[in-house]
């Protein structure tokens, strides 16, 4: 009854739209009563562990003015946050509604029981079909890491297209590296090559004499200043604010290791519908949009457009991999192995 | 009334009037006293050490499901953290011997000479332990890097070598760091403790034939060991736990450290470690303690008065044409350790990048952003509200816990003294999870964790070992006939202790209120684990900073920080010069 033709045709179409991507769901709101009662509870206490992000403040206010509920932000750094929420969770003091942490992590806290089921986001329906929602974790952004090099320094034939290429004797002693042995991007950069470009790989890299640094405020600054041509990993969102230096972003053809953050609400939540409409608020076009401009990879489908001169540069973009929650401890051990 | 109870022992025990007359005399005034500062000083420090030690020897956190054991115990001895015990203690050695002898050098030429400019010289000095390690941290790293460091490219330009001398990045980059404050914190110490001498003691060993280097070895010197010794012990512990300094230059040099062992197990686990890093932390707390008992054995029995009802002026030495070579030797430190890692932070301020000086990337965009940031101010008042009850109570702490262990022979002084030692003695990332563990297992009507109170009692914890060894020092030099004197006039116990000891050992006090008001001021570790919305202070908006990379906005907080200690320490020595006159 069908030609060839047109079965040609249909696939076609089909491939067409899943590169494309599926027109984007408008957004959806959370249904009345939750909202009612989300602001009657009043306030969402917000952890979060993007330490220091300024990117939160400005979609905390739109929060706040949408709703007229205010947030309460505690930001600190993963492992200080982990060690917090089982704290209260064990204490049963229950502050925080809401976490965002590395989807690692989370999964971690709702095996140990500190994560609540959400109950259904409504524009979790908009979210990447490689990055789904489950009853516990709700996926917000995406950070990718890539290779950042001095322009002076590293030109024309020497610029690196694969991570292969940064295993060349040349660079031997001058990439700055931040360090695989500890939790963050260093790691996050080691697990995705075990797994994706296998032992071999990382085991070539140790021999290259990386200069492991911890010092992530300054490392950036100190591949401009000449002082290294090379620094592993890099991380897309840092790089924005640093175009007018004499330094490039690579995003290599394998792809970006990355970590994901997404959104938990908590076990014992005081302001569990003030915490879903959060949630749901930042999977609005609107936040997502602010968070792809600020250099986050967007979790929500058909962003990138709008994100101006960030969202060109992350379209096209592929991921490489990231930590699995079960083998962390064993990549931090494999990485002392290679660099003791 | 006699404090001994007198009465007969029957078969049976005390009889009545017997027994009310011990209870009396146990809830007597001073057995009262040291009854309240230990249930105080057990809330504020062995509290939270229970937490960690129970955390040493179960399998779980406080809280969650577990079994006793000693793995965490077992897992440290190893030939790896023996190797790097060594190494800690040898980089802490490395950097107190030197920063010790520069220190008494300048303190003797502040305190005991005639060298001109001595008040300026004295603020200068002391500026370097005032700046946040981080912050130094990124401006030597900038000064001292092999390849295009700023003291390496101008030695190349004057030598014409090819080569860099100075490699920050190495053991030698760790304890340079780390001795800029040792050696201020040190001076710090020292200089009121020379000032508070009394020379006749020094004329004396003159007189009776010994040389000017005899006479400063043997007498000033000698005098001096109280505050030497509780100085010296507490850098040495510092250097021990210091983070900042092996994380920075030490990582990328492969230097391994206790401090960093115990920070990745940590904070750089999936599963954090936490038994492991308690087991490990009391070990090193043990050793620690050892120092303790050193100086104890060391102090045992000797007097250090040199403050008496005599009234006395600070000898001063004439150094004749010399004073200008020690004033060049105080500017020549202060360039170093000041004026050259400063100005890195003054010109990342003012430029869009740190690091990059052309003219067309001044801005004063960091200063906008800073000084337009809510958090910012939040943050400064919090910091500053808290310095300033939390230091003032940290010394009236600090000064009755010191009374208590020098001058007088109370049951329970060393007991006191010892539990007030123990919170410098813990890492603070460590003891920082004990206050974290210890606030939050509180009962739900203890309303401290999620507060700023959080914050007061682990700044107040924190503080008081410097506290009570700042007015220990003061106090050992201060005569028994002042306060016999003084009670014999009718003066209560609170009367000499605020109207005759503490006014005599002001200078001290004076000292050891902004060390603690600037330590409170650069906590980081326990800052981040307690702080809330609304509670953030000054070191945890550094951190953020730092952490996204934004090294211009923390130099511009870097140098507020600056100014506020320059302030300060002004007053500071403007009150001290009018009480000295009055001595």
């Amino acid at each position: 009854m069908f030609g060839k033709t047109f079965k040609v045709a249909v696939i076609a179409a089909g491939i067409a739209a899943s590169v494309i991507g599926v027109a984007r769901a408008a957004d959806q709101d959370m249904p009345a009563d939750v909202i009612a009662a989300a602001k009657k509870e009043g306030k969402v206490a917000f952890y979060t562990s993007f330490f220091g992000a300024k990117a939160h403040l400005d979609i905390i206010k739109s929060f706040e003015a949408k709703y007229g509920i205010s947030v309460e932000l505690l930001d600190v750094r993963a492992s200080d946050m982990t060690e917090r929420i089982r704290t209260e969770q064990t204490s049963k003091r229950y502050i925080a509604d809401v976490t965002q942490n590395g989807a690692a992590s989370l999964v971690r806290q709702q095996r140990q029981g500190y994560i609540q089921n959400h109950g259904g986001i409504p524009n979790a329906k908009n979210l990447l079909k490689d990055h789904q929602a489950s009853d516990f974790g709700v996926p917000t952004y995406i950070l990718g890491y890539g290779i950042l090099i001095n322009t002076s320094a590293v030109k024309g034939a020497d610029v690196p297209k694969s991570w292969q290429d940064i295993k060349d004797p040349k660079w031997k002693g001058k990439i700055i590296s931040d360090d695989p042995r500890a939790l963050g991007g260093g790691n996050v950069m080691f697990s995705a090559f075990q797994d994706k470009l296998g032992d071999a790989y990382n085991t070539a890299l140790s021999q290259q004499a990386l200069v492991l640094s911890r010092d992530v405020g300054n490392d950036e600054r100190r591949v401009a200043r000449g002082e290294y041509p090379m620094r592993i990993p890099q991380l897309f969102s840092n790089w924005l604010a640093l175009k007018s230096l004499p330094v490039k972003f690579i995003a290599p053809e394998e792809g970006l290791p990355y970590i994901r953050f997404d959104f938990g609400i908590l076990t014992g939540a005081p302001h569990p519908n003030a915490a879903r409409l959060f949630i749901n608020h930042y999977l609005s076009e609107q936040v997502q949009t602010a968070y792809a401009v600020a250099g986050l990879i967007p979790t929500v489908d058909g962003i990138l457009d709008k994100a101006g001169e960030a969202g060109a540069e992350l379209k096209g973009i592929k991921l490489l991999g990231t930590t699995d929650v079960d083998r962390q401890d064993s990549m931090l051990d494999r990485a002392k192995q290679l660099y003791p | 009334m006699s404090e001994q109870t007198a009465g007969r022992l029957t078969a049976r025990g005390l009889e009545g009037p017997q027994l009310t007359d011990r209870l009396r005399s146990l809830l007597r005034g001073r057995n009262l006293a040291v009854l309240a500062l230990l249930l105080l000083l057990g809330f504020l420090t062995v509290y939270p050490m229970s937490m960690l030690l129970y955390g040493s020897l179960h399998s779980t956190p406080p809280g969650a499901a577990g079994v006793f054991n000693l793995d965490g115990y077992r897992a440290i001895m190893t030939t790896h953290n023996l190797v790097v015990l060594l190494n800690t203690i040898g980089i802490s050695f490395a950097k107190t011997v030197p920063s010790l002898a520069v220190a008494i050098f300048l303190a003797w030429i502040i305190a005991r000479t005639d060298t001109p400019y001595r008040a300026v010289l004295e603020v200068m000095i002391t500026l370097p332990f005032f700046v946040p390690p981080i912050l130094t941290a990124m401006a030597w790293g900038m000064l001292g890097n092999v390849q295009v460091g700023l003291i390496n490219q101008t030695w190349k330009a004057i030598t014409g070598s090819e080569t860099s001398p100075i490699n920050v990045f190495s053991y030698g980059g760790v304890i340079w760091h780390m001795s800029q404050y040792t050696t201020t914190f040190l001076f710090l110490f020292l200089v009121d403790a020379f000032r508070a001498m009394d020379p006749a003691l020094e004329e004396a060993s003159r007189m009776c034939g010994a040389s000017r280097w005899t006479t400063f070895r043997r007498i000033t010197l000698f005098l001096l060991l109280p505050v030497l010794t509780s100085g010296v012990m507490l850098s040495f512990i510092r250097g021990i736990e210091s983070f900042e300094s092996p994380l920075f230059f030490g990582t990328p040099a492969g230097i391994k450290v206790i401090s960093t062992e115990i920070y990745d197990s940590i904070s750089q686990r999936a599963v954090p470690n936490y038994q492991s890093a308690t087991a490990l932390s009391f070990v090193i707390m043990g050793l620690m303690l050892l120092l303790v008992v050193w100086q104890w054995t060391v102090l045992r029995g000797r007097s250090f008065q040199t403050v008496t009802g005599k009234g006395f002026n600070p000898g001063v030495v004439k150094l004749g044409a010399w004073r200008w070579a020690t004033f060049t030797f105080c500017l020549l430190f202060f360039f170093v350790t000041t004026v050259l890692p400063v100005g890195q932070l003054v010109a990342g301020s003012f430029f869009k990048f740190f690091g990059f000086y052309g003219w067309d990337n001044l801005t004063l965009e960091h200063y906008r952003a800073v000084l337009g940031d809510s958090e910012f101010w939040r943050a400064t008042k919090n910091t500053m509200g808290l310095g300033l009850v939390g230091a003032t109570a940290t010394m009236v702490l600090g000064s009755i816990v010191a009374y208590i262990s020098v001058r007088t022979t109370w049951r329970g002084r060393r007991l006191i003294d010892a539990i007030a030692w123990l919170p410098w003695m813990m890492p603070g990332i460590v003891l920082a999870i004990g206050f974290l563990w210890g606030f939050a297992m509180l009962p739900a009507a203890i309303p401290i964790y999620g507060t700023v109170w959080a914050l007061f009692f682990a700044y107040l914890a924190l503080g008081t070992p410097v506290s009570v060894r700042v007015m220990s020092g003061a106090y050992a030099q201060l005569s028994y006939d002042l306060e016999e004197c003084s009670r014999v006039h009718g003066a209560n116990f609170w009367q000499t202790l605020t109207r005759i000891l503490v006014a005599l050992a002001w200078p001290a006090f004076a000292v050891g209120w902004v060390l603690t008001f600037f330590g409170i001021m650069r906590e980081l570790s326990a800052s981040i684990m307690l702080y809330t919305t609304g509670s953030e202070v000054l070191s945890v908006v550094l951190l953020k900073r730092w952490a996204n990379g934004l090294a211009e906005e923390v130099s511009v907080i870097g140098l507020m920080m600056m100014a506020l200690v320059i302030v300060f320490r002004w007053v500071q020595l403007v009150i001290i010069k009018r009480r000295i006159s009055t001595l």
